[in-house]
């Protein structure tokens, strides 16, 4: 059952490459294979997190055994990420036909399967090689709404990230030069002899800027805004909420497992609270909503990157707790941004003409503040408990920034809950009050119930959270995973 | 202090020099084209520096030519790392050009600023707020200059 | 004012880098992996050219999510500059010694380039080196006439089932109770053509693959270069 892994990373592939020339054949059964192949991933990956045993396994791809070979890694971490992948996939899935739909849909193929391969791969460079499939992906998708200014916001975005792939590979030569492997577990293991110098911080800021374009980290960000804006709401929804994520979790990976070094969480730490003030307050002054959204995505990832700077992992929970918090809200908001696009001004009085949509807006800005008892406060509870315990000066000034943060952005979002409900002008005609409606209400609906019922089922959601976060955090359990019989002696 | 001109350093000062002067391409030019040009060299720098990770000097190519007993071989794994590499930089250039022409038929110009004025330009129009001052260029509400009527192509002006 | 400070950045990463980089252990590399690579290669794969089991056996989902990369390219660039191409009236026809040279070249192209895929695991060379001459081939007729079209249709075909092979073939191994892309069938013959198993399969994969990845891309660029 373990090996049915890579199906989940294969046929979404195998799908793409073949939805262009089937799509041809048939219309009306290809719009159905994209949709199959991710509900069977998604039903792969429930099957092995009920029905396994919770013990974290590896998959030697190719049958070599790691650090020949690549080997996926699957605890419930990596598995609830994957899972997740393959759920947003479905969710977000380009249902829209028009001659273009056979390459959008084997686009967005490529991306889940990236996605995926992103959660699971125990390989550096193998990261890599998705990080960039996710990348070219994404530049297919946004410039695929074919405006001008989406291709100017692809063209940036493909120049910066392109800028992030040399470092990554420049940090992976150093890392490969250095120790002459590339398995994440057989670095965790000579890491602290080789690596914990100047070489290995240096490889290590390769990384973390190069990785950190896409996880919208401080300095490598300035594409967030322009392609959230340009690109489709739900394709903005499912960079925003899941693939953002995914870069994160690579970063808190590398630090866990190989780079212990206090001046990378340090660098972490500071770039995460730069990120949370320039991202917030430009939210504060952002007179559209899809912009809003978008710097507001950045200030949250700056406070994951705040909670991943705590040492040993203690943020661990925090982290997990904030990530899934942001994906499912985040993901929400940009589904009701669908509808709701455009200058925040217009949108007087579109509580009247939808209050559902205007309501959930209130839970999920509600739950982002973090209002008990609502599961954004437990998430920001976990954080600033781990926040204050620490000594050292910066943590303070993290946990400072943290929390004036939260007032900012409790500012701005209830500046636009007061906008909704305002009464329609009278010089405006019904039908010109935008209407949040359809698919995307729907979507954003679902989103809110998974809230409603977390907030419902907080306790033993917490529980599973926590040995979660207690299975990633353990380093030897990782490498006696990946090297079961002889540990140490993986030559 | 200056080093002893070995054959290493003069190799590493390429892979490293490459990859900085590819990267400073990339921050200083203002020109779209020139900035995915200057990416292909950092690219280039990168690769010899993967290269260079595995390299041998006493060894020879990692194929095996007779049976029985082998000279020292350099490391295969970066070398098939770096074919890796390459055949990904060369897909994302294709695209980068691909769209670099629509932004030129399009734009009339693929001056970085410019595009990025004309872009928010766009944004804000479509959104339907005043624009934004742009981050990169804060000097006040430039009137853009309105795109030449005489275009370099007259076909593709749309798709 | 500006370029001055970019420079000096940049002149000053530079010296850091080197500085650091001048900390690696140069020529005589760790070879954690490399050697032990060395050592099992060629009886787990049966390709004599090492690099040739790395990419397609060792480190084969790379090799596979390259060739995604390459697909989604294709893609995207195929989104980005549309279906319609409008007729190359425009470009001038190439000269007698570039119309003459590539009829001649094409066939000997095509042998080379196959003669490079199959034999990867034995030369060096292989599905990405042949695949860029079998593009490069494809191209060739294209710049001597550029009115004539390659066929879109046909290039998405090969590009959709060549990739499916790769895995396909990978798949097989999974019904066949090994682990994905696991080679199969190999044979005791090392240094022959019919050595390597499914390895030179999934390389004539990849150079069909490549070739029509790149030839699309080329006569998506050039066809609409000719329509300004």
């Amino acid at each position: 059952m373990n090996g049915a892994l890579a199906l989940t990373i294969a046929l979404p592939l195998l799908g793409a490459f073949l939805l262009p020339v089937l799509m041809r054949v048939s219309v009306a059964f290809g719009v159905w294979i994209g949709p199959a192949i991710l509900a069977y991933g998604c039903w792969i990956l429930g099957d092995l997190w009920l029905t396994g045993s919770m013990q974290p396994f590896s998959v030697a791809l190719g049958g070599f055994a790691p650090p020949l070979g690549i080997n996926l890694y699957a605890d419930t971490l990596a598995l609830l990420f994957a899972l997740a992948a393959q759920l947003l996939g479905l969710i977000f899935w380009p249902f829209k036909l028009d001659q273009d739909s056979a390459r959008r849909q084997a686009l967005m193929l490529l991306l889940v399967a990236a996605s995926t391969g992103l959660a699971l791969s125990g390989d550096l460079f193998n990261l890599y090689v998705f990080y960039e499939l996710t990348a070219v992906a994404t530049f297919g998708l946004v410039a695929a709404s074919g405006t001008s200014a989406a291709y100017a916001a692809t063209i940036r975005y493909l120049i910066l990230s392109g800028i992030g792939s040399v470092l990554t590979l420049f940090g992976i030569a150093l890392i490969y030069g250095q120790t002459g492997t590339l398995n994440l577990a057989h670095l965790a293991q000579l890491a602290p002899e080789q690596l914990s110098n100047e070489l290995g911080l240096a490889a290590f800021l390769s990384l973390l800027i190069g990785i950190g374009v896409k996880a919208e980290l401080f300095p490598v960000n300035t594409w967030v805004p322009e392609v959230y804006a340009t690109a489709s709401s739900r394709l903005s929804a499912f960079l925003a909420g899941l693939v953002s994520k995914l870069a994160l979790l690579i970063i808190l990976r590398l630090l866990l497992l190989v780079f212990h070094q206090p001046e990378a969480a340090q660098v972490i730490l500071i770039l995460g609270i730069l990120g949370v003030v320039s991202g917030e307050l430009a939210a504060w002054r952002a007179k559209e909503m899809r912009r809003m959204l978008a710097f507001s995505s950045i200030g949250q990832l700056g406070v994951l990157f705040i909670a991943m700077a705590l040492p040993d992992g203690q943020g661990m929970l925090a982290v997990l707790a904030l990530a899934l918090h942001h994906l499912v809200i985040k993901s929400g908001l940009f589904m009701l941004a669908d509808g709701w696009g455009g200058a925040l001004q217009r949108l007087r009085g579109s509580a009247a003409a939808s209050p559902l949509a205007a309501g959930l807006f209130v839970l999920f800005s509600l739950s982002l503040v973090g209002m008990p008892p609502l599961p954004g406060f437990w998430a920001k509870f976990t954080l600033i408990t781990e926040l204050a315990g620490q000594t050292e000066p910066l943590y303070l000034m993290g946990l400072t920034v943290f929390l004036l943060a939260t007032v900012v952005e409790a500012a701005y979002l209830f500046r636009v809950a007061a906008i909704i409900y305002q009464s329609a002008p009278q010089e405006r005609r019904p039908d010109e009050i935008p209407k949040a409606g359809g698919l995307s209400l729907a979507t954003a609906g679902l989103f809110g119930a998974g809230l409603i019922a977390t907030t419902l089922l907080i306790a033993p959601v917490g529980d599973r959270l926590q040995t979660i976060a207690a299975q990633a955090q353990d380093v030897d359990l990782y490498i006696n995973t990946v090297f079961p019989a002889t540990p140490g002696a993986s030559q | 202090m200056i080093p002893a001109l070995t054959p290493e350093l003069i190799l590493y000062a390429t892979a490293i020099g490459l990859t900085t002067i590819g990267l400073a391409g990339v921050v200083l030019s203002v020109h779209l084209f020139r900035m995915v040009l200057s990416l292909v060299i950092a690219e280039a720098g990168v690769n010899l520096m993967l290269v260079l990770a595995g390299y041998r000097w006493d060894a020879v190519a990692p194929i095996l030519t007779s049976l029985g007993e082998q000279p020292a071989m350099v490391d295969p794994v970066p070398q098939a790392m770096v074919l890796t590499a390459i055949v990904i930089g060369v897909g994302v250039q294709a695209l980068a050009v691909s769209i670099l022409i629509r932004i030129r038929q399009r734009y009339a110009t693929l001056d970085r600023w410019e595009v990025a004025e004309r872009m928010d330009a766009d944004i804000a129009a479509t959104a339907g707020t005043p624009r934004d001052v742009s981050q990169e260029a804060p000097l006040g509400e430039r009137p853009l200059p309105p795109i030449p009527a005489k275009r370099v192509d007259p076909s593709g002006s749309e798709s | 004012m500006g370029n001055l400070t970019g420079l000096l950045f940049a002149g000053g990463l530079g010296f850091m880098l080197l500085a650091i980089a001048g900390g690696l252990d140069f020529g005589a590399p760790p070879m954690l992996i490399g050697s032990a690579i060395q050592a099992q290669a060629p009886a787990e794969t049966g390709a004599t050219n090492i690099v040739t089991s790395v990419v397609l056996g060792y480190r084969a989902i790379d090799t596979l999510g390259e060739l995604s990369i390459l697909f989604a390219a294709a893609a995207s660039a195929g989104l980005v500059l549309g279906r319609r191409h409008t007729s190359a009236g425009t470009q001038t026809e190439g000269g007698f010694i570039l119309r003459t040279g590539g009829g001649i070249l094409f066939p000997l192209m095509m042998t080379i380039g196959f003669y490079i895929i199959f034999h990867g695991h034995l030369t060096p060379g292989g599905g990405f080196q042949g695949g860029v001459i079998l593009a490069a081939a494809f191209f060739l007729p294209l710049l001597a006439r550029p009115g004539a079209k390659l066929h879109h249709s046909t290039l998405s075909l090969i590009e959709g089932f060549a990739g499916a092979s790769f895995i396909l073939v990978g798949l097989l191994a999974l019904a066949e109770g090994k682990a994905f892309l696991q080679p199969l069938l190999i044979q005791d013959t090392l240094g022959q053509l019919f050595s390597a198993g499914t390895l030179p399969l999934l390389y004539l994969a990849v150079g069909l693959k490549v070739g029509a990845e790149l030839a699309s891309l080329l006569s998506r660029l050039a066809q609409t270069e000719a329509s300004q």
